[in-house]
């Protein structure tokens, strides 16, 4: 029943344009000589399959080390439909495929709200201090994102990124044979939105307007005065090209109607 | 009641002699460990944890492994973080060597620090003992441990008193520590781990050169009028034609843009042939790139430069080296132009700035050379300085890479530890090998860590999101 293929990749979208945030952060230490030294956290989304961890992060099976440290991951945990922002389901727009001047016919987006977390793993609290300290700032509680959601027709929407909540946990208890763990777990929510399949519309491009004004409003007695012809000039413009507006006013007391369907007065 | 007076519970001759057969017992029957003392930088006494070590000491020592069965099982785990280690070792060491063959050294540096000797880093004052918190590098699988817990009771006080140290360790979370103890096989264990960042230096180096043609009815000048705003990308430059006449051709131009506080706009207009055989000034026509608002006219002189070809195109340039242009004979004015690189460090092209006026024959075009070709080898852990920002990184690896050419090699540089961000064009030297070359190109995304994905995602990100503004969060 459904059926249509398509797939304009917004969920992945969305988790790219929630990654990129936090990809350029930096923490500082102290080291000799009161310098400071630069560390960029690295960023992953964590979902992972599992034998390409081992063989990406474990090329010689003796690896030296536990982890590196500070790292961060994000990952989508939920996907629901947000009500309030819900529209009439029947409503469409028309839009112009990029690079062409075809018609798409798109019906209004389906809102949803993505959650994700985004994970700090810090060895210092120190460190995750630094991180959610530069992070925090910039939500209030949310933050916008513009992103080109289906690229076809070059449809960029508003995405907001709410910050929903922030926990930690320090496992600084308990015996000297386990590690102190110390996660920092942000949530949020990103308000995207999904669209359906685009089809091409059988409408073409409006490229010339044309209106008959009439002296009263019962068409049946009164016959138009005047006609409003607007048009793209030249007439043959795409959307792209570089056109102006011709404009003209005429003076019918002719008394005539004019036929859409023969395209001519009649 | 009390204890039989008959019977010795361990005297000290007993006890020494226990103490030699164990020592005797970790000699044959244990492997050797190299024991790396923790030195602080920096204590937070709020937050309560050391923020900063290195481990620059190293002591060889005998201990016998308790796990001989091996690691734990599933000492790997999946994480939401990637791959996680969590392989635990159990070794005994002998009391009396500790404290005979270590604990001394150690009582040097902790009696440096508190007579003044030593400030560039803080030790905890206790000598006495293993402590938490140090490494201990196990050869066998050439694996990095950190001493979780140090049971110094067990067995318990045999003939009265302990002869041994139990170490708890477990696999060692790397952060960025600087480890050079001089011993190779245990620097080298942290040499592709952390955050390690790349450049490109400059290697062999040649001189670039260049001619310069005159043209009759070229132009003279150019005058941005105005510079207009929203240039996202460079615009198109295109100049009306001269008349039609043997030997006419149309000027060309390229707009070079700018930024300043988020507005981008036109710097200049350099012309990359000043045409000829105009008679009156053409009209310049800058479209696309995304701004509008931008307006330039020109002059058409008697005799102006109007092309710079380049003869040869140099190697080893890191920053856009200075062009001279001869004067005329007139000395009405002087023209002058700018060099363009390419990515591999030579002159890509050669525009013209100002064509000036009053050349009767074509003036000489002097490039630059470079001012320092690079020498040396760096060597691993030295550090290195930036002479111009005077950012300092310690060396993880140094190569040059034959594959691309065996006369003019990449040389890349990898290193660790960075105070800040290395900036093309300046020269960095090596504090131990007095190496000496210079910058070509720094790139801060972490070398081969398979977990940092952080420039992919800005990459991929860079198609689909629309930073008008700019992303607060910074950006490569």
């Amino acid at each position: 029943m459904l059926g249509t293929y398509f797939y304009h990749e917004i969920i992945r979208k969305t988790i790219i344009s929630f990654g990129t945030l936090f990809n350029d952060i930096y923490i500082r230490h102290t080291k000799s000589n009161a310098n400071l030294d630069e560390t960029k956290v690295g960023l992953s989304y964590g979902p992972m399959q599992k034998f390409l961890t081992k063989i990406q992060e474990q090329e010689q099976l003796t690896k030296s080390i536990a982890v590196t440290l500070p790292r961060m991951s994000f990952e989508m945990t939920r996907i629901s439909y947000d009500p309030t922002r819900k529209t009439g389901i029947t409503q469409t727009f028309k839009s112009v495929e990029v690079g062409s001047s075809k018609i798409k016919k798109v019906f209004m987006p389906v809102p949803y709200n993505i959650e994700f977390e985004l994970n700090i793993f810090s060895k210092l609290n120190d460190d995750a201090l630094q991180i959610i300290e530069q992070i925090l700032p910039f939500f209030q509680p949310s933050f916008n994102l513009t992103v080109d959601l289906v690229s076809s027709i070059g449809e960029k929407r508003d995405i907001p990124i709410i910050l929903d909540s922030i926990d930690f946990q320090d496992d600084y208890e308990g015996s000297f044979q386990t590690r102190r763990a110390l996660i920092y777990t942000l949530r949020f929510t990103a308000k995207t939105y999904l669209f359906g399949p685009i089809a091409e519309s059988s409408d073409g491009l409006i490229r010339k307007v044309q209106a008959d004004i009439s002296s009263g409003t019962d068409t049946s007695v009164a016959k138009r005065e005047m006609r409003y012809v607007a048009s793209v000039d030249p007439i043959t413009a795409s959307p792209e090209d570089d056109f102006g507006f011709t404009e003209s006013w005429t003076f019918l007391p002719d008394s005539k109607d004019y036929s859409p369907t023969r395209q001519e007065d009649i | 009641m009390s204890l039989n007076p008959f019977f010795l519970q361990g005297s000290p001759n007993e006890q020494y002699l226990v103490q030699d057969l164990i020592n005797e017992q970790l000699k044959i029957y244990g492997v050797e460990v190299y024991y790396l003392p923790r030195k602080i930088f920096k204590t937070d006494n709020i937050i309560r944890e050391i923020q900063s070590s290195k481990f620059d000491d190293v002591f060889l020592m005998e201990a016998y492994i308790n796990n001989y069965d091996g690691y734990a099982p599933d000492s790997d785990i999946m994480t939401k973080f990637g791959l996680r280690l969590k392989n635990e070792i159990s070794l005994t060491i002998s009391r009396e060597k500790y404290e005979e063959f270590i604990a001394p050294f150690l009582e040097g540096l902790s009696s440096g620090i508190r007579e003044g000797l030593i400030t560039e880093y803080d030790f905890a004052d206790l000598i006495t003992r293993p402590k938490e918190g140090d490494l201990i590098y196990f050869p066998l699988g050439e694996r990095l441990f950190e001493i979780k817990r140090v049971e110094s009771e067990k067995p318990f006080y045999q003939l009265g008193t302990n002869y041994v140290y139990e170490l708890s360790c477990e696999l060692y979370e790397y952060e960025n520590e600087l480890i050079d103890t001089a011993i190779e096989e245990v620097d080298n264990t942290v040499e592709d781990e952390g955050y390690i960042t790349s450049l490109i230096l400059a290697g062999v180096a040649a001189t670039a050169t260049a001619t310069a043609t005159v043209g009759t009815g070229a132009i003279s000048k150019i005058f941005l009028n105005n510079d207009g705003s929203g240039y996202t990308s460079t615009p198109t430059v295109t100049f009306s034609d001269p008349p039609s006449g043997v030997g006419t051709v149309t000027a060309k131009a390229i707009a070079i843009t700018t930024s300043r506080a988020n507005v981008q706009s036109i710097l200049r207009l350099e012309l990359t042939n000043g045409g000829s055989g105009y008679t009156t000034a053409p009209t310049i026509t800058i479209t696309g790139g995304g701004g509008t608002g931008a307006a330039a006219t020109c002059a058409v002189g008697s005799s102006s430069v109007n092309t710079i070809t380049l003869t040869n195109k140099g190697k080893g340039y890191s920053v856009s080296p200075l062009v001279t242009i001869g004067g005329p004979v007139t000395g009405v004015s002087t023209a002058t132009g700018i060099a363009n690189l390419d990515d591999d460090g030579k002159v890509d092209s050669v525009n013209i700035i100002n064509p000036g006026v009053g050349y009767t024959v074509a003036p000489t075009v002097t490039i630059a050379g470079v001012t320092t070709v690079g020498f040396g080898t760096f060597v691993y852990n030295e550090t290195i300085t930036g002479q111009t920002t005077g950012v300092t990184a310690v060396v993880r690896d140094f190569r040059r890479d034959s594959t691309t050419s065996t006369i003019d090699p990449t040389i890349n540089l990898r290193v660790a530890l960075n105070t800040g961000k290395f900036g093309a064009g300046e020269v960095i030297v090596g504090s131990i090998s007095s190496a000496r070359y210079v910058v070509r190109s720094y790139n801060t995304e972490s070398y081969d860590n398979p977990y940092d994905v952080n420039e992919e995602i800005e990459t991929q990100a860079d198609n689909i999101i629309d930073f008008t503004e700019s992303n607060p969060f910074g950006s490569y």
